[in-house]
């Protein structure tokens, strides 16, 4: 991960135009696309995929189950515009606060695992946060909530789902120079630290349970900001909304777009968004049975995560800036001055 | 300014330290010597908070630091320079030492998220800082290069470098020239002998016993766990019980070799 970050630094310009193209297609791609059901979507894993890239790559903790966290910022605008009347802006904001107190809470015991045991204690969670939610009236029970009033402020509400995109496109540009500032910190150093050793952090002065905690909780808020989202969006919240299979996409996500660089989320998460679409297109054509569907997308998944161990092992993102850096280094050599 | 009382550890029916006693001066240079499995490093460790004795205290500046964690210990001052290398791979050698300032800042993830003017000075200031510590080693010219894959030599010095990032007071220095070349040995031994000269209490256990009667203002020796003899460099070395220890395993060395 280091000699990719230190080779961005040495040579910013490819880099910069890339991500100014990122930005102007994201910003074009709503008023093209036909389908913003599918765009919000993806820019809601992006989300969800930024922060778990993260604590995935920079302080070597997996989970499996972000969509509890996803599940508590839904549920905190669902809940808390419904039956307690916050005002839905209000409620927005609250949704990563509340995500993310969640998670220090439970990140406590939680975050003594280690390894697959941690990765399985996080989807223990999100079954618990599951059945909680079919099983307690107030968030909903087994009908879910409905009724989730659209965003806006006083007597101006949002028509329609553009707005929306845009609002979630801006989520996603502050969440990842949130990440960026994150990892460039005393903070950021810290946490890369404990994955490397975490004897060694501890005694250099890094308080390892806190800072664990802590980025735990981090990118628990981005996944509660998701689903904050995606409650004003899809306003009907239900324990179906938050399956493990969409959980463990975020993880294929984070590992296909590289892990340890800030724009892995993003890129993991268009590449599985757009290849899933392709398929469930193609699954549903007439003549397949019922169960193509499913058995595509499984099928999908472990052809994925096998070609990316094989080809790109550490993800997209390092690869691809690996090959764009040789290219270079390359035209240079052929085309010297 | 490091008081050790009666201090015993055990793993299972070994006891790697049994009453340890220790009292080192503010300014001193403290050699700690002894033959392989002495329990050197498992007082640097229990020292530095990775490990809770059984039984006994520790004391650093009159205060009982003996419950308090390891990072902590280390903002009150502490730091070590681990046997074996412990670095932080997927970081570059600077941003190594940088992590060692964590000791002596405090800019959270709050500060990360906006940037004050003081998160941008303190960030500068340990950059600037974690430089001239690897200037120090010798080792500035791969402030950039990733951590993983250093030569050994390199590995101790980066290491150090990176204890020296956090200004302690009280410096645990466990075999810092294992693996390095002659060169370098007079190099970190001329370091040790000037962080010394500034103030910092220094701990040093060194495999090679002529480098440490050549720094040490005094010398503990350790053998099986318990502390059988402690002196000025002349006393230690010319102690019965020293030479016993030292020849006993010295032979068993040359046998197992
Ligand atoms: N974590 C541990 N678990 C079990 N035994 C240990 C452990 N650490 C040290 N020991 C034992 O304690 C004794 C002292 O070890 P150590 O402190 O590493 O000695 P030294 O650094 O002087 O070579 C040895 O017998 C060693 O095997
Ligand atoms: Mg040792």
């Amino acid at each position: 991960m280091a000699p990719v970050m230190s080779r961005v630094m040495s040579r910013p310009q490819p880099r910069t135009a890339l991500v100014v193209l990122a930005c102007v297609a994201a910003c074009v791609a709503p008023l093209v696309l036909p389908d913003l059901t599918f765009f919000m979507r993806m820019v809601m894993a992006a989300i969800v995929v930024t922060g778990l890239s993260m604590l995935m790559g920079y302080s070597g903790q997996a989970s499996l189950g972000q969509g509890a966290f996803v599940a508590a910022g839904a549920l905190t605008v669902a809940v808390g515009t419904t039956r307690f009347e916050l005002p839905p802006l209000v409620a927005l904001l609250a949704a990563p606060l509340v995500a993310a107190g969640f998670a220090a809470l439970v990140g406590v015991p939680l975050l003594r695992l280690h390894g697959h045991y941690l990765a399985f204690g996080t989807l223990a969670l999100l079954l618990m946060v599951q059945a909680a939610m079919s099983t307690f009236d107030v968030l909903g029970g087994a009908l879910g909530v409905s009724g989730i009033p659209p965003l806006g402020v006083g007597d101006r509400v949002v028509v329609g789902q553009l707005p929306y995109v845009y609002l979630a496109l801006g989520c996603l540009g502050l969440v990842l120079l949130l990440s960026h500032r994150t990892v460039h910190s005393r903070f950021g150093r810290g946490i890369q630290a404990l994955a490397g050793s975490q004897t060694a952090a501890e005694s250099a002065g890094v308080p390892v349970n806190r800072s664990k905690v802590t980025i735990f909780a981090l990118s628990a808020g981005y996944a509660g900001l998701a689903g904050g989202l995606s409650a004003f969006f899809t306003p009907y919240v239900s324990p179906d909304s938050f399956p493990a299979l969409e959980s463990f996409t975020y993880v294929i996500m984070a590992v296909v777009g590289g892990l340890g660089t800030i724009w892995g989320g993003v890129v993991g998460a268009v590449i599985v968004s757009v290849l899933l679409q392709v398929l469930n297109t193609v699954s549903s054509q007439p003549g397949l049975p019922p169960t193509a569907a499913p058995i595509m997308q499984y099928a999908t998944y472990g052809a994925l995560l096998v070609l990316a161990l094989l080809f790109m092992p550490r993800g997209v993102v390092p690869s691809v800036d690996a090959g764009v850096g040789r290219l270079l280094e390359r035209a240079r050599v052929e085309a010297p001055g | 300014m490091l008081k050790v009382e009666r201090m015993s550890k055990h793993f299972g029916g070994v006891y790697a330290n049994r009453d340890v006693s220790l009292e080192v001066a503010e300014g001193e240079l403290r050699g700690v010597i002894g033959p392989n499995g002495a329990g050197k490093s498992t007082l640097f460790n229990l020292i530095a908070g990775h490990l809770r004795p059984d039984a006994g205290s520790i004391s650093l500046a009159g205060a009982h630091i003996d419950r308090l964690p390891p990072h902590v210990r280390a903002r009150r001052g502490v730091a070590i320079v681990f046997q074996g290398a412990r670095l932080f791979a997927g970081m570059s050698l600077l941003q190594n030492v940088m992590v060692g300032a964590h000791a002596r800042s405090r800019a959270g993830l709050v500060s990360a998220a906006f940037r004050p003017p003081a998160q941008r000075r303190e960030e500068r200031e340990i950059r600037t800082q974690a430089e001239q510590c690897l200037d120090r080693v010798g080792l500035l010219e791969l402030a950039d290069r990733p951590a993983e894959g250093l030569p050994l030599g390199q590995q101790r010095r980066l290491q150090v470098a990176r204890a020296l990032a956090g200004r302690p007071r009280l410096l645990l220095l466990d075999e810092p020239a294992s693996g390095l070349r002659a060169a370098e040995r007079t190099q970190l031994a001329d370091l040790i002998r000037e962080l010394n000269g500034a103030g910092t209490t220094i701990l040093l256990v060194e495999h090679d016993v002529g480098m440490v009667t050549s720094l040490a203002h005094r010398i503990t020796v350790l053998d099986l766990g318990t502390v059988i003899a402690d002196g000025t460099p002349a006393e230690v070395t010319s102690d019965p019980a020293v030479v016993k220890a030292y020849l006993g395993t010295g032979a068993d060395h040359a046998a197992h070799h």
